[in-house]
């Protein structure tokens, strides 16, 4: 494979891990932090008193459309910054 | 039947019929008949999507969910929407670019072979036929509690619906009729939620005040903990529920129905802002049902939470908007269901009819005959399925249909795409290991062995109701064993290489000119 498809490649696939990973973690930071540290999780909040787990888990909402987000505009630039003829590569 | 509902539920079913009239006209080539033949927009495919994917127990379940048990209540949605992002980030692309019209040809782009693709038909048909059986028999005991209907009659006219639209319109009005519902359901929500939150002068304090005043528990309804006590079991269903939409057969062919991996981005993107959404006003609603009827008094006429949404539809709109909203349940129930029969329908006449046994030499008017008469023999089948199950509790097969997508097809679809060592044998292994581990899981567990009301009368040999944790290891150890000890059948290293760059940045625009017919 022409080294800069391997490039290519390996740019994506740092990338991928990095947001695959941080989003992950920020999902299961949920459930463990439920499971570990209850007490914390269910202390009032500055949000209208309410404990700080439901601001968490509402904040998953907008963290999931963000980091689609970031992925789309990612893959766009790698799809226009393709090293080679994608026909030849294969 | 009060003749609001009635007119509804003909409105719906005369809309989705002329959809499919005008499908079926147009449903003349096997393309068109399995994947629309690409030409859905990304935003057409995202509303498909989350047509397909929000169920009934999504739309009536979380909201009596949440009314019931909080904070708990919510979690449920968190995980079904953050598996969008697995989806995105590690399986939809390279689906894409593999696959024609099922996951057997995905598997078979690296491991071609007349196992393997058995083998994936097996798992796609027996996923979907899992989620669809309790979601038939949901829709008998829903339409009979909206609609006053006959169990027999509901499930009847849900069955006979779902056939027609596939047989006749393919996956063009199953895809229209999923994107009729996501709007009906979407514009019903909201509708509902502006409705619901003007009782409280648009203020969340407000709400948050009744909903203390509505529970018995007052500030201790918002706490954690009303469901989940055991850590494992919670921890376990969260896993499962993150990782089994990259699993899920009936959403993963959707990706086929777009032009290009840029579509397939913006079709994930669309539905993740619907499906979220969503999510969100169901929270609104579960805690306005609280606020506006009472925790006690929603527990008293329904245990279960399932007809929270109705109850509150009726409280604050009258019966029309009680109807629209049995009539949402209704358009979310068929179309659900008829994204199920055509996975199941492409997995047995495009996989195993055309491919094992005509060993693909059919033409294309016998491929298209064949997943028509497949069509109505699943559609059929699992009708008289459901007729017969009305005594016996299924309800939990759709929470295990998470499992067994995230213990069988997930690791297999995930390691063919980025494992160099995997083999066509640690695929068979992974599939086989993560297929029996849930079913095995789920049949000695409590959902089926209990001494009070198990389909067998016995103390559970498995203490899990969510087994994820344990079998979706064993369907990644399956398949890893299996490579390892197969490893002088790898492909050489210039092989994947091939695959991995047609996986990964191959040609995504082939549909433009193949399919344009």
């Amino acid at each position: 494979m022409e080294e800069k498809i391997r490039a290519h490649l390996r740019k994506r696939k740092r990338l991928l891990i990095l947001l695959l990973s941080v989003s992950l973690l920020f999902y299961f930071l949920l459930p463990l932090s439920l499971i570990f540290i209850p007490d914390v999780m269910s202390r009032p909040s500055f949000f209208y008193n309410m404990p700080w787990a439901w601001l968490y888990a509402i904040l998953q909402i907008p963290m999931t459309w963000v980091f689609v987000g970031i992925y789309h505009a990612f893959a766009k630039k790698m799809e226009r910054t393709m090293p080679v003829n994608k026909e030849d590569a294969l | 039947m009060n003749p609001t509902y009635f007119l509804f539920l003909i409105y719906i079913i005369v809309c989705t019929l002329i959809i499919t009239y005008w499908a079926a006209k147009r449903t003349k080539t096997t393309p068109r008949f399995y994947v629309a033949a690409g030409k859905l927009t990304g935003f057409q495919n995202g509303m498909a999507i989350a047509g397909d994917f929000i169920s009934a127990a999504s739309f009536l379940g979380i909201i009596g969910m949440v009314a019931l048990r909080g904070y708990d209540g919510f979690l449920y949605s968190i995980g079904f929407l953050v598996s969008y992002i697995v989806v995105l980030f590690l399986i939809a692309e390279p689906i894409h670019r593999l696959g024609q019209y099922s996951l057997g040809d995905v598997i078979c782009a690296r491991f071609p072979g007349q196992h393997m693709r058995l083998l994936m038909a097996l798992g796609t048909f027996i996923i979907s036929i899992l989620y669809m059986i309790p979601q038939l028999v949901a829709s008998g005991f829903l339409l009979r509690l909206l609609l006053n209907l006959d169990y027999s009659l509901s499930v009847l006219i849900v069955g006979v619906l779902m056939t027609i639209y596939v047989v006749t319109g393919g996956m063009i009005a199953t895809s229209w009729v999923q994107i009729v519902k996501t709007v009906l359901l979407m514009s019903g929500t909201f509708l509902l939620t502006l409705i619901v939150f003007s009782h409280f002068d648009w203020k969340i304090a407000s709400l948050i005040d009744k909903v203390k005043d509505g529970s018995p528990f007052g500030m201790e309804f918002f706490r954690p903990g009303h469901l989940f006590q055991n850590p494992i079991e919670f921890f376990s269903l969260q896993l499962s529920l993150v990782l089994g939409t990259a699993g899920l057969p009936h959403i993963l062919i959707r990706l086929y129905t777009v032009r290009n991996t840029f579509q397939v981005r913006r079709s994930l993107i669309s539905s993740t802002w619907i499906i979220g959404s969503f999510y969100f006003m169901t929270l609104l609603l579960g805690l306005g049902t609280v606020a506006l009827l009472g925790y006690d008094n929603l527990f008293s006429l329904d245990p279960t939470g399932n007809i929270a949404a109705p109850l509150l539809a009726h409280a604050v709109g009258g019966d029309f908007l009680l109807a629209f909203v049995a009539a949402i349940a209704f358009t979310t129930i068929i179309a659900v269901v008829a994204g199920l029969v055509i996975s199941a329908t492409t997995a047995f006449s495009h996989d195993i009819v055309h491919h094992i046994l005509k060993k693909g030499k059919s033409t294309e008017k016998e491929q298209l005959h064949a997943a028509r008469l497949s069509a109505l023999a699943i559609g059929m089948i699992s009708t008289l399925f459901a007729l017969s199950l009305e005594k016996i509790n299924v309800t939990f097969l759709v929470s295990i249909t998470f499992i067994v997508a995230a213990s069988s097809i997930f690791p297999v679809l995930l390691l063919t795409f980025y494992w160099k060592r995997f083999t066509a044998v640690g695929a068979i292994t992974g599939m086989a290991t993560g297929l029996l581990s849930s079913l095995i899981f789920v049949i000695f567990g409590p959902h089926v062995m209990n001494p009070q009301d198990g389909w067998i009368l016995r103390e559970p040999l498995f203490s899990l109701y969510n087994p994820g944790i344990i079998t979706i290891p064993l369907g990644f150890l399956g398949a890893i064993v299996g490579s390892l000890l197969s490893g002088k059948k790898r492909q050489s290293i210039r092989e994947f290489e091939r695959f991995f760059v047609r996986a990964h940045i191959g040609m995504d625009t082939r549909r433009e000119v193949e399919w344009r017919r």
